[in-house]
Formats: structure tokens, C-alpha cells, sequence
């Protein structure tokens, strides 16, 4: 390649970098986030509103990662704000002085496959099955699936599991004859296609209509329920932040907290607060 | 300003210094100009005239390979860097880390919980089953993998008109080419199910339902999709071996009364048994790294399969090394899950080596067969 | 792959020349199952390979249009809203050029002075193995390890600094550093062969006219081997389109490309995006499977860019061939 090919080469990719680079302002401030892949776009609708709300005060990234990731980036000062699925350990296991603010709440729903329309399962049977005790359909009252019951949980890195272990389980953990999955998807779509599968996924994923979600106790798992408290097994999505947080970062927090429009949103498909 | 002599490994004399074919295009990085120009200038003129100018072979050798000295040194730091990170398993475990007993599961978890300032019991870990399950799927995969290697390419390369050759080479291409993240979800969405639904039989469930879940995701699908994987490198490599295999070995045997077919493999296939050696490694590193496609179908469970449970051994569950990485990898914060996840990258840098250096080796005394002019 | 390059006539005739054949219905019975096996295997490979194809452009169709292509995507609760993958291609196409561009001169060198300086032999050695050290990596270790690497202060510039002190660690610069150490050893297999394919003839004749090694390699060898290091980008170029793993820990995961920094061009290479893989990891039921029809219609346009792009190198490699008229590996002396 003569030397004018080799220069226009370069120049096109250098011309192709600059206008795929939206312009950069300089000098407002960024707040960067980063964790869980359930509160994304949660987050993202919010940073956006806020953005609108009040332009050029603040540039947002959010990165995802997983939420433990984002616990360990502002345990490091990597980010100003993790996303995260689960609420901070008890005991609290270091890196101290993380602080979770909650921001809104989403139901987890035992679910079964579509074939199987288990309408209600008291907390002691549930944990019957999910310690591994209630090996058969034969033996769930409810159940019009027959065979073995497949248990599908998630992996131990997932915020969800601990939630749900400690909320509707009382405690105690899911049998090691779980199958684990790493992600939502994979667990919506193992008990999908499974006639035997039971699992928990958070009411958003259950609502899609692909599985069948069971009642706990005598309550449904839908968006009302959890509204009103009905139902019990409702968990938090967290904003952690290393110490209190302080100026742009503790308005955008508070925005979200205490705003009427930060509820609206939050309110269309996840579960506010109050 | 005059070029350095130079002279060409082979010793002869050079026909002149700078040769009809210059480097430099005809073009010369100008003199240093007369007289009076600054240092800076002449140095920068001294500069450019060294990179436009021929080389010397000696400094064009050393230049080379100190740019694959640095490939390879960053290379090695890598593999130290993840041994020291590795190092805190090994101390707590000696080798035994490697070893069955004990339930990885509840050792991760336990890691996880332990989380920043884990003691020294957090460090427990048995990792057999990873092993185990790594082997396995490895190890079906390959010998898979090799056989339908060979005969794809016989019949690129011998037996397929030229049209469906045309047709053939681009699509194997493909397969090479396809994100493992949409083999994997070919396997959730198609094979799990198909697998789960209409070859589990409920008795077989019901006889393990004690000891694990036989739900379609397990050691048969991540086997077939691993084989779909690694199959393609395999004939790539192999059928440049047979086109570039001389002709006149085969003619000799088609001479000498055997069929087309057999002549290819009795004749052609033993002189590119270094390719065969070389696709064999290749393929097995890629299969011992093969990590998302393997965590989406393998059934999430630590588990070793029996080979002597019959049919169901190939519905049991299991996780490999590297998918044991990409389940945990979120976790990498805690200190005693972190030295676990690099201990198990330690491994897999240990198994690449080995197969390298093996590879090598075996292929030492197959060098008869080297055809190249 | 130089196989596949036109297939060479090495004195192969043209088959109404090649005298009576045996016909597979005169063989033994063994032989006629190998016939039939390698037949089944090469037609089952395509089958297989189509059946991936149709079946994601299946399971996309309902949004499977060209407009996605063109229209960035934007956060919503709802598939249909949710726009295109603009960002995630340019992305794709963004690490692909960052990983090439670094893995391309550094194996090209690397397989030159193994193919034809390589001394010290051990030294030689020790620089292959390690390349077939990185070929059998999982991209999740160098995943992980450039999380490592890139996140210490030393690098900060490489990404950014966040306003809390510490390095984000995650961007294009990153992500495709570690790109090109996944495209390094499939390009230096290539040009290995390659060059040690090359007639010793064309070595001898350079060397007779009284050039030296360096202006053989770079004057005649470098030429002859265009094919091969075309297939060798490829090849790499695929592995780097196909990863996953580097993508989902090294890049950020932004919806949008998000550049860091003032100065044109590198602050995109400083910022955070995504790769079509992460859209179709996080889209499909590996991730969240909040869009799983969108992700399928974005690996169905994965599927087909790599075929394109298969299809494009090997026209150009063949076209390269027969302008220079030279025929390359197999000894057609």
C-alpha cells in the first residue's frame, strides 16, 4: 500500500472515532454506577429523568457487572454508587462503612412450569421442597405434575438467592441438589421448558406470562400484593455508597428517595417504598 | 550520507550496498544538509535515515525478536501473576485442593460469606469435581471432535465435487467463527429441553432424585455442542495437511491396486499425522477454555458423573473449571474466592503448557513426514 | 486458512484425464462405510451450521429489520421501544479494529523471527509455547486478569479515574488489549505456515541477487504470504467478534457508547459500551432476558457479519493470489 492509501486509511479511522464520540462537555461532573444487571435499567430510566430534570448539572455512567461487583467497585472507590440486589450482609461482613440506601422493592415469586399451576405453597412447603426434604411432585398437595421435583436456584453470588433464602426460607439454605443458575434468564427459561421445575424469580420476570407463579402462604406474588404489603416476601433494590454521601451524589439519591417523579418511575414496573 | 554495508545471512557479497529494491523507494532520508544545521536536526535526520535506510541483519534480528521476547514475557507475567494470586489456595491446601471430598458448594458459599477477612478454614477447598467434569467433556469432545475432523476432510479435500466444495469450506468457516454464547443458547433453548423432555425418562429421574437432578442440562449436551465447537479448527488444520501432502504417495498407491478412498487413508492420513497432532492439541486447549457456552448447559452442579450409571451418565450434571470461573467471577472481591477462581485459572495456564510442550514432543519424531520444500 | 484458497493443480488433472476410476460399488465394505460416514460428516457439519442460522433468524424475525441496525438502542420496559443495536455494532467493530491493530503487527514480527531467525532455539521455543499458552486460555482468565491489570493506578489514563479516586478500570482500550491477545496466536499460526510454506527457491534467488534477509523477508516473503496472514486476520477477527467473556468484565457494559475525556477519538477509547455479544448475553435468557427476541435478531445479524466477513477475505485472499501469480504453499515444484 502507497503511502497516500496508508494516510487515508488512518485518517478515515481517526474521522470514524471522532464522529462516533458524542461530544464531550467538559466539566460537569460525572456520577458513575455500577452492579446489579436487575436494577439497570431501573437506574438508567432514573439517571435519565434526572438528567432531564436538571441538565448540566450532572453526567451519569452506569456500568453493569453483577451487584456484587458494584459492591466491591465503591468498597474501592471505583464508582461513587453500586446497584444492589441484596441488602448488606448480617453480620455485616466487611468492607465497612458501606452504606445501603434502599430505593425500591420487587417481589420474589416461586414459580413452576405453565404445566404445572401450583396455586399456593405454605412457608412449610416450601421449605420442604427447596431443603430437598419433598423429592416428588406426589407429595405437594396443589401439584398435577408428576415425577421428580426438579429444584432450580441460582448461584451463590446472586443477590436474589440470599433475599430469598432469608426471606421466604426463614433462613435456612436451598438444597445442594439445586441445580444453579447464573442468571434470571437462565432460570426463567430452565423452568420454562422443565414440567418438573420450581424456582423464585423476581415478580417482574414472573409477570411475563412464560411461568407460572405460585401464591406463598395464601398471597398471590404480583405487583399489588407486594404494593400492600400482603405479600411477604418482598425485597429491596439498594443504592451503596462508601460513608454518607455528600454533594451531587447525595442530591441525586435524595431525588430518587423523596420525588414524585423518581416514584412514577419506579412505580411502573418495580414496587416504590411507600 | 552512506548506507552500512551490509551483507546477507548466506554470506555472499552483496551485487551493491543498497540494491535495485531499496527500502527506501528511491527516496533517501535527505543528507544532514550542509554544514551549519543544529544537532537536534541532525539527530533526528540520523534518526530517520536509520529507520528508512536497510537494516543490518543483526540489528533487524534482534529488533524481531525482542517484539516476540516482549508476546512472550507479557505472557509469562500473566501466568505469574495469576500463580501468585492462586498462591493462598495452594498454602492452605497443598495439592489436596485438587483432591474429592467435601462439597464445593457449600465451600464457595462459605467464601462468599466470609467475604473480606476470611480465616484460614475459608480456604478449604476440594476441587475434584471441577476437574473431573473438565476431563470429561474435554476429553469426549476431542476424540468426537477427531473423528469427524478426519472425515469432513477427506471429504473436502478428496471426495466432495468442486461446486459442494465451494459451498462446504465457507459454512465450516462459520462454525468456527460463532460466538459461544449463541452455541450456548442453541443448547438452552433446543438441546436441554429436547434432551430434558424426550430422552430423560421419568424412572431415571426418580432413581437419582436423591443425589441430583437429571433436568437435560448435563454432560451430554455440553459434550455435542463442545464437539460442534472445536471441529471445525480440527479440519481447517487438517485439510491444509492433505491438499499440501505430496500427490505422488497417494498415485503410488492407487498404483499399486487400492481404491481412491483407502489410498487417502492408508497412505496420505498416516503422512499428516503431525497435523492430525497439532489439530488434536489445538482443539483440546480450546475445549479446556470453553467457558460460558459449558456454564449455560451443563447443569450448574458439581457434580462427577458415573460411567457406570449406564445411559444416565450422559443426562448427570456437572460443572468444568472454566465454568466454575464464569459462575463465580462476580465474586471476585472476597479474598478466599478470589485466590479459588485464580487457582483455577492456575490450573487451566497448567494444562495449556502441558499441552504445548506435549504437543511438541510428540510431534519430534513424526518430523520424517514434514513435506515442506 | 490457505486451505481454503483455491484449490491447487499440482499436477492434479482434470478428472476426464485421470483413466478409469473404481467405482465405490466395487470396494470392500469397510471402505464403502468410510465413504459414507465422511459424506455424512461434511453434509452434516453444513446442516448444522445452517440449522444455527435459520434458527436465530427464526426465533428474531418478529424484530428482525434492518432499521435496528440504525437506530441506537434506548432503556425501556418494553421490546418495542426499546430501539436498536447501534451502539453494541459499533462497539463490535470498535474492539475489533483496537484488538487487530495490536495483535496484527505483534504476531506478524513474532512469526517472522520464529519462521525464519529463531536463535537461540530455546529461546524460539519459549516464545511459541507461549503463544500456544494464550491460545488455550479461557477469555474469562484474561478477562479477570485484565480487570487486574487495568484497574491499578498505572493505568488510569487507559479508562478513567473515577470522582470517588479509584480506576474504573473497564474501556475499549482495555477490552481490546485483551482482544488482541484472543487474535495473537490464531495470526501467528498463519503466518508461521505461511512462511514456512515458501519455497526455499524464492529465499535462495533473493539472497543470490544480494539481498539480505531482512529485505527478503520484507520484500519477498511478506508478499507471498499476503493469503495467509489475510486468513489469519480472519480467523483472529472471528475469535474477537465471538467473545463474550473480555466483552462482559472489561467493557462496562453502557447501553450507550460513553466516551471519557475531552480529546476526540481517544475519549472513546477511554470511554465504556457495549459489544453485540453483551446486548445478546444480557438481552437473551443468558442474562436478564428482558429482550430476548431483540437479542435473537442481533445474533442472527452476529451470524451473518461473520459470514460476510468470511466470504469478503477469502475473495480478497484469492484475488491476491492470482495477481501475484504465485502459487503458494504445497511444494508445486
Amino acid at each position: 500500500m502507497n503511502r497516500i492509501r496508508r494516510l487515508s486509511v488512518a485518517l478515515t479511522i481517526a474521522s470514524a472515532l471522532g464522529v462516533a464520540a458524542p461530544v464531550a462537555a467538559s466539566a460537569i461532573p460525572t456520577i458513575s454506577i455500577s452492579g446489579a444487571t436487575a436494577s439497570y435499567p431501573l437506574v438508567s430510566l432514573l439517571a435519565q429523568k434526572y438528567v432531564k430534570l436538571k441538565p448540566h448539572k450532572v453526567k451519569f455512567k452506569i456500568a453493569q457487572g453483577g451487584a456484587q461487583i458494584g459492591i466491591n467497585d465503591v468498597a474501592s472507590s471505583r464508582v461513587s454508587i453500586g446497584d444492589s440486589s441484596r441488602g448488606p450482609l448480617e453480620p455485616p461482613a466487611p468492607p465497612a462503612g458501606l452504606l445501603f440506601t434502599p430505593i425500591a422493592k420487587y417481589a420474589i415469586c416461586v414459580v413452576t412450569n405453565k404445566s404445572n399451576p401450583l396455586s399456593n405453597l405454605s412457608q412449610a412447603e416450601l421449605e420442604s421442597i427447596f431443603t430437598g426434604k419433598t423429592r416428588s411432585w406426589g407429595q405437594v398437595p396443589g401439584a398435577t405434575a408428576s415425577g421428580t421435583v426438579d429444584l432450580i436456584s441460582r448461584t451463590s453470588v446472586a443477590g436474589v438467592l440470599t433475599s430469598f433464602q432469608t426471606l421466604l426460607l426463614g433462613g435456612k439454605s436451598v438444597s445442594k441438589l439445586a441445580s444453579e443458575e447464573s442468571s434470571e434468564g437462565l432460570l426463567r427459561q430452565a423452568v420454562e421448558n422443565d414440567p418438573n421445575g420450581i424456582g423464585f424469580l423476581s415478580n417482574y420476570a414472573a409477570s411475563l406470562g412464560t411461568v407460572h407463579s405460585v401464591g406463598y402462604n395464601g398471597v398471590a406474588c404480583n405487583k399489588a400484593t407486594a404494593t400492600s404489603e400482603q405479600y411477604t416476601g418482598v425485597a429491596r433494590f439498594y443504592e451503596v455508597t462508601l460513608h454518607q454521601p455528600k454533594g451531587f451524589v447525595a442530591s441525586f439519591i435524595n431525588w430518587i428517595t423523596k420525588s414524585a417523579a423518581a416514584r412514577k418511575i419506579i412505580a411502573s414496573q418495580w414496587i416504590p417504598l411507600s | 550520507m552512506t548506507a552500512p554495508v551490509q551483507y546477507p545471512a548466506a554470506g555472499l557479497v552483496p551485487f551493491s550496498a543498497t540494491g535495485p529494491a531499496s527500502p527506501t523507494g528511491g527516496k533517501r532520508a535527505g543528507s544532514a544538509g550542509p554544514g551549519s544545521s543544529s544537532g537536534a536536526r541532525r539527530f533526528l535526520a540520523s534518526l530517520f535515515a536509520c529507520l528508512r535506510n536497510p537494516w543490518p541483519d543483526r540489528r533487524a534480528e534482534r529488533t524481531l525478536g525482542g517484539v516476540s521476547l516482549l508476546v512472550s514475557a507479557s505472557v509469562i507475567a500473566m501466568i505469574v501473576f495469576v500463580g501468585i494470586r492462586a498462591w493462598p489456595i495452594f498454602a492452605h491446601n497443598g495439592i489436596s485442593w485438587l483432591g474429592p471430598g467435601g462439597n464445593l458448594e457449600t465451600e464457595i458459599g462459605n467464601m462468599q460469606a466470609t467475604s473480606v477477612n476470611p480465616p484460614a478454614a475459608a480456604f478449604h477447598l476440594r476441587a475434584w469435581p471441577l476437574v473431573y467434569g473438565t476431563l470429561l467433556t474435554s476429553a469426549i469432545a476431542v476424540v468426537l471432535g477427531l473423528a469427524i475432523a478426519v472425515l469432513s476432510s477427506i471429504f473436502i479435500v478428496e471426495l466432495a465435487p468442486a461446486r459442494l466444495r465451494k459451498v462446504v469450506i465457507p459454512v465450516i468457516r462459520l462454525l468456527a467463527s460463532v460466538p459461544s454464547v449463541i452455541y450456548g443458547l442453541i443448547g438452552v433453548l433446543v438441546l436441554v429441553p429436547f434432551v430434558g423432555n424426550h430422552l430423560v425418562t421419568a424412572s431415571e429421574k426418580a432413581s437419582e432424585q436423591n443425589v441430583v437432578e437429571l433436568t437435560g442440562a448435563g454432560l451430554g449436551v455440553a459434550a455435542v455442542i463442545l464437539t460442534v465447537m472445536i471441529t471445525p479448527i480440527m479440519i481447517a488444520l487438517i485439510c491444509e495437511a492433505l491438499i499440501a501432502a505430496p500427490t505422488s504417495w497417494r498415485e503410488g498407491a492407487v498404483a499399486l491396486g487400492l481404491n481412491p478412498l483407502r489410498a487417502v487413508l492408508a497412505v496420505t492420513l498416516r503422512g499428516v499425522r503431525p497435523a492430525i497432532v497439532a489439530a488434536a492439541v489445538l482443539a483440546t486447549a480450546r475445549a479446556l477454555g470453553e467457558a460460558v457456552m459449558i456454564q449455560m448447559v451443563s447443569g450448574g452442579r458439581s457434580f462427577e458423573p458415573n460411567p457406570a450409571a449406564g445411559v444416565v451418565f450422559f443426562y448427570e450434571p456437572l460443572r468444568t473449571l472454566a465454568s466454575a470461573i464464569v459462575d463465580y467471577h462476580e465474586g471476585v472481591g472476597a479474598p478466599a474466592l478470589k485466590a479459588t477462581l485464580y487457582a483455577f485459572a492456575a490450573l487451566l495456564l497448567f494444562a495449556a503448557c502441558v499441552l504445548s510442550i506435549g504437543g511438541y514432543l510428540v510431534k519430534l519424531p513424526l518430523r520424517k513426514y514434514q513435506t515442506r520444500g | 486458512m490457505s486451505t481454503f484458497a483455491p484449490h491447487q493443480q499440482k499436477g492434479r488433472q482434470p478428472t476426464s484425464q485421470r483413466g478409469r476410476q473404481s467405482s465405490p460399488w466395487s470396494w470392500r465394505w469397510g471402505d464403502r462405510l468410510v465413504l459414507f460416514c465422511a459424506w455424512t460428516a461434511g453434509l452434516g457439519l453444513c446442516l448444522v451450521s445452517a440449522g444455527i442460522v435459520i434458527y436465530m433468524g427464526y426465533r428474531g424475525i418478529e424484530y428482525l429489520r434492518p432499521g435496528l441496525l440504525f437506530s441506537r438502542p434506548a432503556i425501556s420496559t418494553s421490546q418495542s421501544q426499546s430501539g436498536g443495536f447501534l451502539d453494541p455494532l459499533i462497539g463490535t467493530v470498535l474492539l475489533t479494529l483496537i484488538g487487530i491493530l495490536l495483535a496484527g503487527p505483534l504476531a506478524v514480527i513474532s512469526a517472522i523471527w520464529i519462521a525464519e531467525y529463531g536463535r537461540p532455539s530455546w529461546l524460539a521455543r519459549v516464545v511459541e509455547s507461549s503463544i500456544e499458552i494464550v491460545a488455550g486460555t479461557p477469555d474469562i482468565v484474561l478477562a479477570l486478569f485484565g480487570l487486574s491489570i487495568f484497574q491499578l493506578g498505572l493505568f488510569a489514563p487507559l479508562s478513567f479515574r473515577s470522582e470517588a479516586g479509584g480506576v474504573f478500570g473497564r474501556s475499549f482500550i482495555a477490552a481490546g488489549a485483551m482482544m488482541s491477545l484472543i487474535a495473537l496466536p490464531p495470526l501467528f499460526a498463519a503466518t508461521r505456515e505461511g512462511l514456512q510454506a515458501v519455497p526455499a527457491h524464492l529465499r535462495e534467488a533473493a539472497f543470490a541477487l544480494g539481498k539480505t534477509r531482512i529485505t527478503t523477508i520484507r520484500r519477498v516473503l511478506l508478499p507471498s504470504v499476503r493469503s495467509n496472514i489475510a486468513t489469519g486476520v480472519t480467523l483472529g477477527v472471528s475469535r474477537i467478534i465471538g467473545d463474550t467473556a473480555i466483552v462482559l468484565l472489561l467493557l462496562g457494559e453502557t447501553l450507550h457508547i460513553e466516551a471519557q475525556g475531552s480529546v476526540p477519538g481517544l475519549n472513546v477509547l477511554r470511554g465504556t459500551g457495549s459489544s453485540l455479544t453483551s446486548y445478546v448475553y444480557d438481552n437473551s435468557p443468558a442474562g436478564e432476558g428482558a429482550a430476548p427476541q431483540k437479542a435473537y435478531a442481533a445474533a442472527f445479524v452476529l451470524l451473518l457479519m461473520v459470514l460476510a466477513l468470511n466470504l469478503l477475505v477469502d475473495r480478497i485472499g484469492r484475488s491476491h493470489q492470482r495477481s501475484m501469480g504465485l502459487s503458494v504453499p504445497g511444494g508445486a515444484i
